[in-house]
């Protein structure tokens, strides 16, 4: 029997003005993969992604996330429902801690008496202890990314949206940043769906990828395939590319 | 000793020394007015703190909901002769009700910073013109607070120092609820929301019920203080809708330090306090100086500690609690 997806976007269509950002696109996500989802700048990765997560509400086509139907509706449901997500420009809470960052996160699914338990969790699984009354305004940028990561797993998700999570990273923080997806993966149980630039990390941890150009979706299939698919070639290197 | 203990003796100690203050001034009554002043401003700083400063929603219509208050208050009182007591909470709720209407859709569009600050600031004006023309309970004439010696009944005295003690109350409590909010759900909630909206909203932080809550907890404290005013200088009129007071509440949220608890408390014991005084002794000589002198202070603040005076005090704190931990 075909598992039922966790997430499936059906005609998705976003624009703005006269510029459609994203442009009919479908695909699902299953329980327990990594789907990469990449494509040149400015194909509507992003867009997509806020689409899905409630910051932007679609013109065209549906959500559906488990049994629901979250077309539109407000992301706190979203996250209610088990989805969070990290964003591409660091979105940090500046004037907080990082363990009061964590705890905002934790509150989705703990109250008052059990949050300090679950901040400890989660600032202990990402290896955060040390920086835990740290002000995130005063973070670098791989700790930031983690700090973000941490407080959005903090909402216990079933399903997480990364997007760019690499970008900027060096060799070493990189390897890092995908041993904690590894894990997350393994250990919490949370199927991931990232948006990526850097092709170490969409080869090294992903499934299955889906690729979108200009809005529309141009291939989908596991990094093999990708690699190797004509379209997704000429898209990121241009026509001459392949002759 | 319990560490606990150590913590609370400078609260304890801040505590002994409001509550004897109005003694050591039995002889001015100058001072007695100045003194219930700066604690009637250090409340409305500290309540707008909860929507100011932790939710970072520039309020200022601290003025509307003083009005509302003094109102509701007054008007019970003068028609019906209900006494204040009751007529604080129900300004109180009514200012709290109005929050929730101005809220509701400002939230819901997610109206913020100087578009926020703008609205709130309408508000004010709008609602002074509306009590201009209402002539049942308003009109361009003072209504006047039946005149009672003393009565407990009707919140009139003859002298400042029960409305001090009255206003001290309503103080820590707000006090209080700031601590409280501050530390629990709503607080990091309201916290997230004022740092980053998106981000916080997919970290599950319900946008609109969050900053409504703040409103109007806001607003309820306001409208409190309002029956109070009323009755305090014996009359309402219009003009209790003030811009001015509004902006000045806003200034000491501010100037104390956004999101601190106490920040907005020490900020109108020096500032509030400071422009009185400057008023008294310099306002004989040259009209308007004391305003000069108060704007160059705030803007040297401003340049200095744009965080706030109030991170001193949290400075301080630390380091004496800290202190008192170890020990």
């Amino acid at each position: 029997m075909q598992d039922q997806p966790l997430l499936s976007v059906q005609h998705l269509t976003k624009s703005f003005g006269s510029l459609i950002a994203v442009n009919d696109v479908s695909f699902a996500i299953h329980r327990d993969e990594v789907l990469g989802l990449i494509g040149p700048n400015g194909a509507g990765k992003t867009t997509l992604f806020n689409s899905v997560t409630g910051l932007y509400k679609p013109d065209k086509g549906e959500v559906r996330f488990k049994d629901h139907n979250i077309t539109g509706i407000e992301p706190y449901r979203i996250c209610k429902l088990g989805m969070s997500r990290t964003f591409q420009v660091s979105r940090a809470f500046p004037t907080m801690t990082v363990a009061e960052a964590v705890r905002v996160g934790a509150y989705n699914r703990h109250e008052e008496r059990e949050v300090e338990e679950q901040v400890r969790r989660m600032l202990t699984f990402f290896q955060l202890e040390k920086f835990a009354s740290k002000k995130c305004e005063d973070l670098g940028l791989a700790l930031l990314r983690r700090v973000e990561i941490a407080r959005a797993v903090a909402t216990e998700p079933e399903l997480l949206l990364l997007d760019e999570s690499a970008a900027g990273l060096n060799a070493t923080e990189l390897g890092e940043l995908m041993d904690m997806l590894k894990s997350l993966r393994t250990d919490q149980d949370i199927t991931l769906c990232i948006v990526e630039h850097v092709m170490k990390m969409v080869m090294g941890i992903c499934d299955r990828i889906v690729v979108l150009d200009y809005g529309e979706l141009i291939a989908e299939g596991n990094p093999e395939q990708i690699s190797s698919n004509e379209r997704v070639i000429e898209a990121y290197l241009g026509k001459r590319a392949l002759q | 000793m319990k560490p606990g203990f150590k913590k609370l003796l400078p609260l304890l100690i801040l505590l002994v020394v409001a509550l004897a203050l109005p003694f050591a001034m039995l002889s001015n009554q100058y001072y007695l007015i100045l003194l219930t002043t700066v604690i009637l401003y250090a409340t409305l700083a500290s309540a707008w703190n909860i929507i100011g400063g932790m939710a970072g929603q520039f309020d200022l219509a601290a003025g509307a909901y003083l009005g509302l208050g003094a109102f509701t208050s007054g008007t019970l009182l003068i028609r019906w002769n209900i006494t204040p007591w009751i007529g604080m909470i129900a300004g109180g709720l009514i200012a709290a009700a109005f929050a929730f209407l101005v809220g509701y859709p400002l939230f819901r569009f997610k109206v913020r910073e100087v578009w926020y600050a703008l609205s709130s600031a309408a508000l004010v004006m709008v609602l002074r013109v509306v009590f201009m023309m209402w002539e049942q309970v308003g009109g361009p004439t003072e209504r006047y607070i039946p005149f009672y010696d003393w009565s407990f009944y009707h919140l009139r005295f003859r002298s400042y120092i029960p409305y001090y003690y009255l206003i001290l109350i309503i103080l820590i409590i707000t006090l209080w609820l700031n601590h409280r909010i501050r530390n629990r759900k709503l607080g990091y909630y309201l916290l997230a929301l004022g740092d980053n909206e998106e981000a916080a909203e997919i970290l599950g932080v319900d946008a609109r019920g969050s900053k409504l809550k703040a409103l109007m907890i806001y607003a309820f404290i306001v409208g409190v203080l309002g029956g109070v005013y009323a009755c305090l200088y014996g009359f309402i009129h219009p003009n209790f809708f003030s811009s001015t007071i509004s902006l000045e509440v806003s200034i000491l949220g501010v100037v104390g330090g956004v999101g601190i608890t106490y920040g907005p408390l020490l900020a109108a014991l020096i500032l509030v306090s400071g422009r009185e005084l400057l008023r008294a002794n310099v306002g004989g000589q040259l009209e308007s100086l004391y305003l000069v002198i108060y704007a160059i202070v705030l803007i040297v603040i401003a340049l200095f500690r744009p965080q706030g005076i109030g991170s001193l005090l949290q400075k301080a704190w630390e380091k004496l609690t800290t202190r008192a931990a170890e020990e």
